[in-house]
C-alpha cells in the first residue's frame, strides 16, 4: 500500500522465486489506520520530526557558508548570554505571539484564516488613522489607536467569514486574496494621502511619543505584557470556558455539533473575529512599539509564521506563546545572519517551511501504522 | 478608441496564458482528488527556473520553458510524497509547499545571482499572411509560441480526461478511490503521476510569466496568480474549456490595467492593481450565489486514500 | 473435485486488534454458500482477503486446488474472483458502461465503451435485469446499482461471486428476486458466496452455510437440514429473547406534523407531504424503503434543516416549525440519528465530551465562565454504567473507538438521560448485532412506558412491526398509508413497494 508499485514488484519477483525455491516469501508492506496512540509516542514522533527539521535547516545554513560553530553561537549562545539579543527576542516575540495565538484560535474551528497579513495591515492603518486625524486627547490616544486597529482587523476578516457561512465561499482563497487588496490599499495610502510630508518617503509621519507603546522597564516594551494578557484571555476562552467546549465540537464534527444544539455560527464568528483582532494587534504593536510609524513592509513574513506557530502548537494558545518565542529566536538570529553572512532573510522562511513539512510528514506515523506482512 | 481596443485585446492572450496553463495543471491534479494549494509555489519555481536556465544556457527560451516545467515537477515530488504517500492533510501540505517555494526561490535566486537580471526571453511571432488581416491579425496571429500551443494543449488534456481509458481511470481515482482500487487501479500511482504532470504545467505557466511576459526574475513576482488560478478552477467546475474561458476573462481584466495607464487615463494606480483580486472574489461569490455551486467537485477531492481503513 | 475457493488459517488484524483468527472457508462451484455471523465476526474481512483487498498476516488461499498469492484486486480478478461489496464500488458520476469498462480494461476507450454497452445488454437480458448501460449511477436506485455491480463483476469473468450483505438495502420483494437470480447463477456453475446475518435467507436459498464467530469459522452445515435456532446459537453463542411491547393506552398528543415539505441541500424536494401525530406513551413507526424522504424528515423534526412548508406542533410549546436544534432540544426533543458517527457522535472527542455536550448549555456542568471537568466526568461515568456502554477503558478515550452497538448506547445515554418528551429514532438498530439490537429496543420500550412519544423511522420492516403502536408508510415523501398494530406485513410491504 505504501508504494503499491514497489511492493507489487517485490511480490512478482517473490512469486517467481517461490515457484523455483518453493517456500520463502518476501511479503508486502501494509498500511493501517491507527485507532489510538500513546501520548508519549506521539510526543516522541513530533519532537523527533521537529529536531530533524532543525537539523536539515542547520545543514542548509552550513552549506550556505556559515560554520557550525558560528551557527551555534548565533542561535544558542547569543540568545541566552547576550542581554541585547535577549531583549530583541522578547521585543520580536510580541507580534509573533499575537499572530500565533490568532491563528491558533481560528484553526481550532477549521477556518483557514490566511489573511493574517491583511488584517495586520488594517490594524496598522486603523491605528495610524487615529494618529493622522488626531482623534481624542493625547491621554486617550493609545487606547483609541488600539480600538481602531482591532475594529479594522475584525471588519477585514468578517467579509470572508460571512461569505463562507452564507454562500459557502472557500475562505482559504478569499482571505489570501484580500491580503493583496489590503497591501495595494496600504501602498495607495503611503504613496498618496499619507506620505510623510517631512521626507516624502512612502511611510506615514512619525508618531508622537504618547502614540507609542511605553516601555515597562528593563528595556522591555509594554507590547509583551499586552500579548501575554491576550494569550491568557484566548487560552481561557478556548480551553476552559463553555465556548471552548463548543469549539471542540465545531472542529471535530460540525454536522453533529449542529444536531446536538451547539451554536455553530456564533462560535465560528467569534473565533474568526478574535483571530482578526489579534492579527490586527500584531500590526498595531509593530507600528506603535517597533517602527513608530506605518511602513510599507512591516507585516512581511508574519502571515506564515502565524500559521506555523499555530500548527506546531497544535492550536493551543499557551503552546503558541512558547513556540512564538522560539520563532522570535529564529527571526533575530536570521537578521544577524543576514548582516554578517549575507544570507538572505528568505532563509528564515525556508527554515520555517522545512520544520512544518517535517512535522506534518511525521503525523503519518501518528495516524498510520506500517505493518510488514509475510 | 479602436486603437485602444485592439491593443487591449492583442495583449490579452499573453495575460491569459499563465492563468490558463496553471488552471489546467490544477485541473489535472484535482481531478484525481489532490487539492493543489501549492500552485503559487510551483509558479514561483517555474518562473525562477526559466530565468535561471535562460541566463545560464545563453538565451534558449524554449529550453528555459522546459527547464521551468522540470523544476516545478521536481519540487512537486515533495508535495506528492507528502499528500499521496504520507497522507498529510492536503491544506497543510499545500500551504507549507507554497511557503517552502517562496523561501527557496528567493534564496536560490539571490545565491545564484539571477535576481533582477533582464533576459531576452521569448518573443511574439507573426504568422504571415494571417497576421496581415486587419485587427484580427494583431489579436489572433501575432503572439508568442506558447500562446499558440495553449489551445492544442487544452484540446489534448480535455480529450484525454474525457475520452480515454487513462482519463477514465484518472477520474475514477478522484471520484471514488475505493472503487478505483477495487478494480485494480493503483490510486497512489495515478495520483502521483497526475500531481507531477499538473505541476509541470503550472511550472510552464510560471516560466511563461518570467521568460515570456516580464523577462526578469524578482522574488514573489507571481503576485497571487496561483491562488487566482485555484479560484478559476472552482469557477470552471473542474472543466478544462470553462477554465480556458475564465482565464481569458481574467486575462482581459489584467491586460486592461497597463492599457489604461498607457492611454493616459487618470486612475488611482493601486486601486487598478486590486482589480484581479477583487474580480476573483466576485467570481467566487457568483459561483456561491448561482446554481454553478451545485455542479459537483471531484468527490474525493482533498481526501487521502487508505485501503485498509475500517470504519 | 477441489473446492473453487479455499481459505485456510487466515489471520488478519487491524491496528493490533485481530479481526480474523485462523479462519477457514471453502466454497464449491455450483453451490450457494452462505457465510453467516454477527457484525464483527469477520465475514467481510475474510471475503476482502479473498478479493485481494486485504493482505492477510497468515494463511493460504487456493483457487481450484491451486495455491495462489493475491497481491491486489487485479490478481483476484485474474483468478476470476469477483466481489460485490456492501458499499458499492461504483463511480457515481460515471455511466453504467463506464463503470463496467473501468473494471474490464480495454485498449481503446470509445471501442471499449461500445463493446461494454453491448455486453451489458446481453448479460442483463440473461439475468432478467432491466439496466440501461448509458444511465448514470447517480440516477439509479439502490437495487439497480446492485444489479450493475453484479453485471460488472460477472463481465469481468467471475466464477467465484461474493455478495456482501446484498439484501440489507433491498425490500423483501427485491431481495427474493435477487436471491432467485443468484440460484440461477449457481446452477450455471458459479460458486456464489452469500455473506449475510439473516437466517431466513440461509435456510431458504443456500446449499451450505459456514458460521463465523469471533474471527473464525465455528461450523459448516447443510443449510437445508439446519434450523434457525441452531444457527442463532452458533452465531451468537447464547440465546437472545427480543423484548416485547406491552399494551398500554396512549396519552395526550405530543407532536403533530401537518403537511410538512422539506428539500435536500441540492434543492430537490424529498418530503412532499408528511402528516402524522404521536401521543405520549406511543411508538409511531414510519416504514419505507430508504431514500424516500426519511432522512430529510428526521432533519426537519430535529431542527437541523428548515422545512419549506407545513407545520410542526409540540405539546406545551405550540408551533415550533423551523425552530433551531438548540431550542427543540430545550423543549424536550431527543434524537437518535441513523448515521451514528456522522450526526450522533464526534468521533475524535472523548466519551465524556460526547455525553456532556447534550446538557452543557444548561449550566449543569458549570457556568459559561468555566466548564467543570470533575462533574462532567462523574455524570458521564454514571451514565456509562447505567446504560451499559461496554468497551470504555478510559473515559477520555475517543468515542470513535467504540463499536457500533456501544456508540449507539452512548448516544442513547446522552439523549435519554434528560427525560425527553419526544424521541426521534432513525434506524436505531442498523448494523447492530442481535444483543445490541435487543438492548436498544428495550430502551425504546422503556422510554415509551415512561410516557415519551417516539417516532421510529426505519428501513427494517421487522423492527417497525415489532415495536410500533401505529405504523405510517412513507413513499416518495408522503405518508401513503397508516396501519394500527398488529399490522399485516404483506399489506404494509405492498404499500412500500407499489407507491415507490
Amino acid at each position: 500500500m505504501l508504494d503499491q508499485a514497489a511492493s507489487r514488484r517485490l511480490l512478482t519477483t517473490d512469486a517467481a522465486s517461490q515457484r523455483s525455491a518453493g517456500s520463502l516469501r518476501v511479503g508486502r508492506i501494509n498500511l493501517e489506520v491507527r485507532q489510538s496512540i500513546p501520548l508519549w509516542l506521539q510526543a516522541l514522533i513530533l519532537g523527533g520530526a521537529a529536531l530533524l527539521g532543525i537539523a536539515v535547516s542547520a545543514a542548509l545554513l552550513v552549506a550556505a557558508g556559515v560554520s557550525p560553530k558560528d551557527l551555534f553561537d548565533e542561535f544558542v549562545v547569543e540568545t541566552f548570554t547576550d542581554s541585547g539579543n535577549f531583549h530583541s527576542i522578547l521585543f520580536q516575540a510580541a507580534p509573533l505571539i499575537f499572530v500565533g495565538v490568532g491563528a491558533a484560535v481560528v484553526f481550532r474551528i477549521r477556518f483557514w484564516n490566511l489573511g493574517i497579513e491583511g488584517q495586520m495591515i488594517w490594524g496598522g492603518i486603523g491605528a495610524t488613522f487615529v494618529v493622522l486625524h488626531t482623534i481624542g486627547p493625547p491621554a486617550l490616544r493609545l487606547p483609541l489607536m488600539m480600538l481602531f486597529a482591532v475594529l479594522a482587523g475584525m471588519a477585514w476578516v468578517a467579509l470572508p467569514a460571512w461569505l463562507r457561512m452564507r454562500l459557502g465561499v472557500n475562505e482559504i482563497i478569499t482571505t489570501l486574496l484580500l491580503n493583496y487588496v489590503a497591501l495595494n490599499f496600504l501602498l495607495h495610502l503611503l504613496y498618496g494621502p499619507w506620505i510623510d510630508p517631512k521626507d516624502a518617503f512612502p511611510h506615514s509621519q512619525q508618531f508622537h511619543s504618547f502614540e507609542r507603546l511605553p516601555e515597562i522597564g528593563w528595556g522591555l516594551s509594554s507590547a509583551l505584557p499586552i500579548a501575554l494578557l491576550c494569550t491568557a484571555l484566548a487560552a481561557w476562552l478556548v480551553l476552559f470556558s463553555r465556548f471552548g467546549f463548543y469549539t471542540k465540537f465545531v472542529q471535530d464534527n460540525d454536522r453533529m455539533a449542529l444536531a446536538v444544539g451547539v451554536p455553530i455560527k456564533a462560535v465560528t464568528f467569534v473565533c474568526v473575529l478574535l483571530s482578526g483582532a489579534l492579527s490586527a494587534l500584531a500590526g498595531f504593536v509593530i507600528a506603535t512599539a517597533q517602527e513608530g510609524r506605518l511602513t510599507q513592509s512591516f507585516f512581511e513574513g508574519y502571515g506564515f509564521s502565524g500559521i506555523l506557530i499555530a500548527f506546531l502548537a497544535r492550536n493551543n494558545p499557551i503552546a503558541a506563546m512558547i513556540v512564538a518565542v522560539l520563532v522570535a529566536v529564529l527571526f533575530v538570529s536570521g537578521r544577524s545572519l543576514q548582516v554578517f553572512y549575507q544570507i538572505p532573510f528568505a532563509m528564515v522562511q525556508l527554515i520555517q517551511a522545512i520544520i512544518v513539512i517535517s512535522v506534518a510528514a511525521s503525523e503519518f506515523l501518528i495516524r498510520h501504522r506500517l505493518h510488514w506482512v509475510h | 478608441m479602436l486603437h485602444f481596443l485592439v491593443n487591449w485585446l492583442a495583449s490579452t492572450p499573453s495575460f491569459a496564458t499563465p492563468y490558463a496553463l496553471a488552471a489546467l495543471g490544477l485541473i489535472i491534479s484535482e481531478r484525481v482528488g489532490v487539492l493543489s494549494l501549492g500552485a503559487e509555489g510551483f509558479l514561483l519555481v517555474g518562473a525562477l527556473a526559466g530565468v535561471a536556465a535562460d541566463l545560464e544556457f545563453g538565451g534558449l527560451p524554449a529550453a528555459a520553458l522546459v527547464v521551468a516545467m522540470l523544476a516545478a515537477a521536481a519540487v512537486s515530488l515533495l508535495f506528492a510524497l507528502l499528500v499521496v504517500v504520507l497522507r498529510v492533510n492536503q491544506v497543510i501540505a499545500g500551504l507549507a509547499i507554497v511557503f517552502f517555494c517562496q523561501g527557496l526561490t528567493s534564496l536560490v535566486g539571490t545565491l545564484g545571482g539571477w535576481t533582477n537580471r533582464a533576459i531576452a526571453g521569448l518573443h511574439a511571432v507573426a504568422i504571415w499572411p494571417l497576421s496581415a488581416i486587419p485587427f484580427a491579425g494583431r489579436i489572433l496571429f501575432t503572439q508568442d509560441l506558447v500562446v499558440f500551443a495553449t489551445v492544442p494543449i487544452f484540446f489534448l488534456v480535455s480529450r484525454i480526461l474525457s475520452r480515454s481509458m487513462l482519463g477514465l481511470r484518472l477520474r475514477s481515482v478522484g471520484e471514488n478511490p475505493d472503487a478505483a482500487d477495487a478494480t485494480g487501479v493503483s490510486v497512489s500511482l495515478y495520483r502521483f503521476g497526475a500531481v507531477l504532470a499538473g505541476s509541470a504545467l503550472i511550472g510552464l505557466a510560471g516560466g511563461y510569466l518570467s521568460v515570456v511576459d516580464v523577462k526578469i526574475w524578482i522574488p514573489d513576482m507571481t503576485g497571487g496568480r496561483g491562488w487566482i488560478a485555484i479560484a478559476l478552477v472552482i469557477f470552471a467546475r473542474w472543466q478544462p474549456w470553462r477554465a480556458l474561458f475564465g482565464a481569458l476573462l481574467f486575462g482581459c481584466i489584467e491586460a486592461l490595467i497597463p492599457r489604461i495607464a498607457a492611454a493616459g487615463i487618470q486612475a488611482p494606480q493601486y486601486f487598478l492593481l486590486m482589480t484581479p483580486y477583487l474580480a476573483t472574489i466576485a467570481v467566487m461569490v457568483w459561483v456561491g450565489l448561482t446554481k454553478l455551486g451545485r455542479l459537483k467537485e471531484p468527490a474525493a477531492l482533498g481526501r487521502p486514500h487508505v485501503r485498509e481503513e475500517r470504519r | 473435485m477441489a473446492a473453487a475457493l479455499k481459505l485456510a488459517g487466515v489471520r488478519k488484524s487491524f491496528d493490533g486488534f485481530p479481526a480474523l483468527d485462523h479462519a477457514d472457508f471453502e466454497a464449491e462451484a455450483g453451490e450457494v454458500h452462505a457465510l453467516l455471523g454477527e457484525n464483527g465476526a469477520g465475514k467481510s474481512s475474510l471475503m476482502n482477503v479473498a478479493a485481494g483487498l486485504y493482505a492477510p498476516e497468515a494463511g493460504r488461499i487456493f483457487v481450484d486446488g491451486e495455491e495462489v498469492v493475491l497481491t491486489g484486486p487485479r490478481d483476484a480478478i485474474a483468478r476470476r474472483i469477483g466481489m460485490v461489496h456492501q458499499e458499492f464500488k461504483l463511480v457515481r458520476p460515471f455511466t453504467v458502461a463506464e463503470n463496467v469498462l473501468l473494471a474490464n480494461w480495454r485498449g481503446r476507450f470509445a471501442h471499449g465503451l461500445r463493446e461494454m454497452e453491448r455486453q451489458i445488454r446481453t448479460q442483463a437480458e440473461q439475468l432478467g435485469f432491466a439496466v440501461d448501460p448509458r444511465s448514470r449511477i447517480d440516477e439509479l436506485s439502490i437495487a439497480e446499482r446492485q444489479r450493475v455491480e453484479i453485471i460488472k463483476v460477472l463481465l469481468a469473468g467471475a466464477r467465484i461471486l461474493i455478495l456482501d450483505e446484498p439484501t440489507a438495502v433491498l425490500t423483501d420483494e427485491e431481495a427474493v428476486r435477487l436471491l432467485t437470480t443468484v440460484r440461477t447463477l449457481a446452477a450455471r456453475g458459479t460458486a456464489v458466496i452469500l455473506v449475510t446475518h439473516k437466517l431466513g435467507e440461509v435456510t431458504a436459498f443456500a446449499d451450505r452455510v459456514t458460521v463465523m464467530r469471533g474471527g473464525r469459522a465455528v461450523a459448516v452445515l447443510d443449510a437445508r437440514s439446519t434450523t434457525a435456532d441452531e444457527l442463532t446459537k452458533l452465531a451468537v453463542g447464547t440465546r437472545v429473547t427480543p423484548p416485547r411491547r406491552a399494551s398500554s393506552p396512549p396519552g395526550a398528543r405530543r407532536i403533530a406534523v401537518e403537511g410538512l415539505q422539506v428539500a435536500r441541500a441540492d434543492g430537490h424536494m424529498t418530503v412532499v407531504d408528511a402528516t402524522f401525530h404521536v401521543r405520549a406513551g406511543e411508538i409511531y413507526g414510519i416504514a419505507g424503503v430508504g431514500g424516500n424522504g426519511q432522512t430529510e424528515l428526521v432533519e426537519a423534526l430535529t431542527g437541523v434543516r428548515a422545512p419549506l412548508a407545513g407545520s410542526v406542533e409540540l405539546d406545551g410549546a405550540g408551533d415550533t416549525t423551523g425552530a433551531s436544534a438548540e431550542r427543540l432540544r430545550d423543549l424536550g426533543i431527543a434524537s437518535i440519528p441513523a448515521d451514528r458517527f456522522g450526526y450522533g457522535l464526534a468521533g475524535g472527542l472523548s466519551v465524556i465530551d460526547n455525553f456532556c455536550v447534550g446538557q452543557v448549555h444548561t449550566a449543569f456542568y458549570g457556568s459559561w465562565l468555566w466548564t467543570d471537568g470533575a462533574s462532567m466526568r462523574k455524570a458521564a461515568t454514571r451514565a456509562v454504567a447505567e446504560f451499559d456502554v461496554q468497551g470504555v477503558h478510559n473515559m477520555r478515550q475517543k468515542s470513535a473507538l467504540l463499536s457500533g452497538g456501544n456508540a449507539q448506547k452512548l448516544i442513547i445515554a446522552r439523549e435519554f438521560s434528560r427525560d425527553p418528551k419526544v424521541i426521534i429514532a432513525h434506524s436505531p438498530s442498523r448494523g447492530l448485532d442481535v444483543r445490541a439490537c435487543a438492548a436498544v429496543h428495550e430502551r425504546l420500550l422503556n422510554a415509551r412506558a415512561a410516557g415519551a412519544a417516539i417516532v421510529l423511522i426505519s428501513d427494517d420492516l421487522d423492527e417497525v412491526l415489532s415495536l410500533s403502536d401505529r405504523i405510517g408508510v412513507m413513499t416518495r415523501g408522503r405518508i401513503a398509508a397508516e396501519f394500527i398494530a398488529p399490522a399485516d406485513r404483506q399489506a404494509v410491504g405492498r404499500v412500500m413497494v407499489h407507491h415507490a
